[in-house]
């Protein structure tokens, strides 16, 4: 059975259909990436599954349990935690500080610092800027600052939102391989990414969505090769 | 037409270099012409008539000297950084102080000749008089131009001698202006106490200082100067002393603060007693805002509405009036010490409900709808309504005061001691809430609302214990001000309370809890 199963869901803003029936399934340990244009409906299904909006029919399960009608707060305590678009770190609050935010509902305080450790071992430019406020970073340093974030709360699944949004070329570079330096070390990931080309070039298992649908489905590799994808996506 | 000259005149030197005593001229002509300006629109009149020294020097006396002096100091500092005491500043200084002066001589003289006063209506005859020194024309112009020559070599002596004794000696001048310009309120405060009383016959009377008041004045001002600099001189030597040190440092300055603090109003007597009092219910409010606003980030304008609550809640409990609750129900009448942790109670219940319906609302609409909050409050106090209960716009009187085992707390000195007592807990309650996990909460939501939900905050709990505990500082200040106070109406409790606390929170600086 796979880690995060969505089932048919339908997500309605107001009147306006946003999701027409999405199903996607993430096993542990994998990368599956969701792709597509603007607009697809990428954004509105990671919004669902942490609890920002509730599908009107359809089901979210995480490890056979359904989300279905929990707070958001609450499906961040069950270990579905976002990268979300744009970075949104806490502006205003110090490296150290935003790690610790992410840490927030864990109560374990030792391990806690350890995993702080690790996210300075993992991220070496943060270990500098720690007492540093995190909104006079880099965007590629914001970035670090909301992986980090996010992996402090020890995910099950990692929900993470256009990663490579803003950034220069190196700075994307440097994303697509820290997210598969995580994965390996064994956190789940749910990348939702407009850059096609970088995104299915890591996953496991990729989703083409439009307007609503997903359209494809397949292996990343596959789909990378897909004529109707190569056409759509990479020109 | 004197001014058209001057422009003339600075035209004239800006197109060749100016030599030295060109410079000197324009210097002269522009502090003169301020002198000029002043006297025309009539401060230097009005200014005249306000004693610093009973007897020796007006206020507008010491503009002129000021003038004079700073003729002479602009002249040293034209010549640049490197001016070096020489024979020739001397002289140019002598030169531009006598036209500053001259250019209040021809003042004078014009003013003998013509009705000027027909045109500019502060050229009175007492500006007469006191530019020409009771002297007479010909002896006032000689004066003028004479004095400020003196001066203005005087000034530029000062600008050219050792800093430190001229940093000093300035200190000490402005001491003396300073207790000389505000003598009426330093005097009232100084009316309270044999002691103090003494000291303040000694230098003042009525009118402003006396010669010998100023004098200590200027002595002591220059004396503590003098020591500061001293002082300050020995901690910049031990920079590189342990942190701990420095620290040691440090709590010996917040300890002579709080003595100060605490020894102040007792010496100030009740009147500023009275002041420090409402400075104290202020800072209490403020802390709660800055609970709200500054670390949660909830634009709050109804704060308000929870003083009052506080306030009325103490009110109504303790109060000998025929409104309390002990006249018409069970309850007995409580003493103050019952009553205030229930007003605070209160009060935090009225802030999670407050909070519920405006959860969802975010940013200037929050500001907006808690505004309306705030006056509804006020509004249901203040009606026809609530008044049975209330009693409306007629206020509740004969709140008793606080009693400390057998003391009447009834002094506002001794409430103010109260304030500080409160303010230390809640200034500690705050410093620890600041540094909390919920401190750290309140900053994220702040920063971010859905990514701090995303991350497992709670966002209607932190919001709720925003508001909740807000508001429990405001109840602990309207409960301290019912009972200064003795007696409560809807009118003390407007918008406007929650906008001063909200700008007394933005200027001492959002979420720094020591501002």
């Amino acid at each position: 059975m796979a880690l995060l199963e969505i089932d048919d869901i339908h997500v309605f803003y107001d009147k306006i259909e946003a999701l027409k029936g999405v199903s996607i399934a993430v096993d542990e340990k994998q990368i599956v990436t969701l792709v597509g244009a603007n607009g697809a409906g990428k954004t509105t299904t990671l919004r669902a599954i942490s609890g920002i909006l509730h599908p009107r029919a359809g089901e979210i399960r995480l490890g056979g349990e359904s989300l279905a009608d929990l707070p958001p707060h609450e499906i961040a305590g069950m270990g579905v935690v976002q990268v979300p678009e744009g970075r949104r770190i806490f502006a205003r609050l110090t490296v150290d500080e935003n790690l610790q935010m992410g840490a927030f509902s864990r109560n374990d305080r030792r391990a806690i610092a350890e995993d702080k450790e690790r996210m300075l071992a993992l991220f070496p430019r943060l270990k500098e800027r720690l007492k540093q406020v995190a909104g006079t970073l880099s965007g590629g340093e914001q970035q670090m600052v909301a992986t980090a974030r996010a992996l402090m709360a020890r995910p099950r699944i990692l929900l993470m939102d256009e990663p490579s949004m803003g950034l220069s070329p190196v700075m994307v570079e440097h994303v697509f391989e820290t997210i598969r330096a995580i994965n390996q070390q064994g956190v789940t990931i749910l990348l939702v990414e407009q850059n096609a080309l970088m995104a299915l070039g890591i996953a496991d298992f990729g989703y083409v969505m439009e307007s609503g649908r997903i359209v494809l489905t397949g292996r990343g590799q596959d789909l990378l090769e897909d004529e109707n994808v190569q056409r759509a996506y990479l020109g | 037409m004197m001014a058209g000259a001057a422009a003339r005149r600075v035209a004239g030197s800006r197109r060749a270099p100016p030599s030295p005593l060109q410079r000197a001229a324009v210097t002269g002509l522009v502090f003169g012409i301020l002198g000029l300006y002043l006297a025309i629109v009539g401060i230097l009149a009005m200014i005249h008539g306000r004693a610093i020294i009973v007897g020796v020097l007006t206020l507008g006396q010491a503009t002129l000297v000021a003038i004079g002096l700073g003729t002479g100091a602009m002249i040293v500092r034209g010549d640049g950084e490197h001016g070096a005491w020489s024979w020739s500043t001397l002289l140019r200084s002598l030169f531009a102080g006598a036209i500053a002066g001259g250019v209040l001589a021809l003042l004078v003289v014009a003013m003998d000749a013509l009705d000027l006063r027909a045109i500019f209506i502060a050229l009175s005859p007492a500006l007469f008089e006191m530019l020409t020194f009771d002297l007479g024309l010909a002896g006032g112009v000689l004066v003028l131009i004479g004095g400020s020559a003196a001066l203005a070599a005087l000034g530029a002596l000062l600008t050219l001698g050792p800093r430190a004794f001229r940093r000093h000696v300035l200190i000490g001048c402005i001491a003396v202006i300073f207790f000389g310009v505000f003598q009426e309120l330093i005097q009232i405060m100084m009316q309270y106490g044999d002691i103090i009383g003494a000291v303040r016959e000694t230098i003042y009377t009525w009118e402003g200082l006396t010669p010998e008041g100023a004098i200590l004045i200027f002595v002591i001002a220059t004396a503590i100067s003098l020591l500061a600099a001293r002082l300050r001189g020995g901690e910049r030597s031990d920079a590189e002393t342990p942190p701990a040190q420095r620290r040691n440092a440090r709590i010996a300055k917040a300890a002579v603060a709080v003595l100060l603090l605490v020894l102040f109003p007792l010496l100030a007597g009740s009147y500023i007693g009275q002041v420090m009092m409402l400075v104290g219910l202020y800072i209490l409010m403020g802390m709660g805002l800055n609970l709200e606003v500054g670390l949660a980030g909830l634009l709050d304008l109804g704060f308000v509405a929870f003083f009052a609550v506080g306030a009325y809640t103490t009110a109504l409990l303790t109060a000998d009036s025929p409104h309390a609750l002990a006249a018409f129900t069970a309850i007995p009448s409580l003493s103050y010490w019952e009553a205030m942790p229930i007003a605070v109670l209160v009060s935090v219940i009225v802030g999670v409900l407050f909070g519920i319906p405006v959860l969802g609302v975010r940013g200037d609409y929050l500001a907006v709808a808690t505004m309306g909050l705030g006056e509804i409050v006020r509004v249901i106090v203040q009606s026809d309504a609530a008044a049975p209960l209330l009693a409306g716009a007629q206020g509740i009187l004969q709140i008793p005061k606080p009693w400390l085992g057998n003391i009447e707390l009834s002094d506002p000195v001794d409430l103010f001691y109260l304030t500080l007592a409160c303010a230390a807990v809640a200034a500690y309650c705050a410093w620890r809430l600041e540094n909390s996990r919920l401190g750290r909460a309140w900053m994220a939501v702040r920063d971010d609302e859905d990514v701090a939900q995303a991350l497992g905050i709670n966002l209607v709990k932190v919001k709720l214990l925003a508001y909740g505990l807000g508001a429990a500082f405001a109840g602990l200040a309207g409960s301290i001000f019912a009972v200064m106070l003795t007696s409560i109406y809807p009118s003390s409790f407007q918008l406007l309370v929650s906008i001063n606390v909200l700008a007394l929170i933005i200027v001492g600086g959002m979420a720094a809890c020591p501002a």
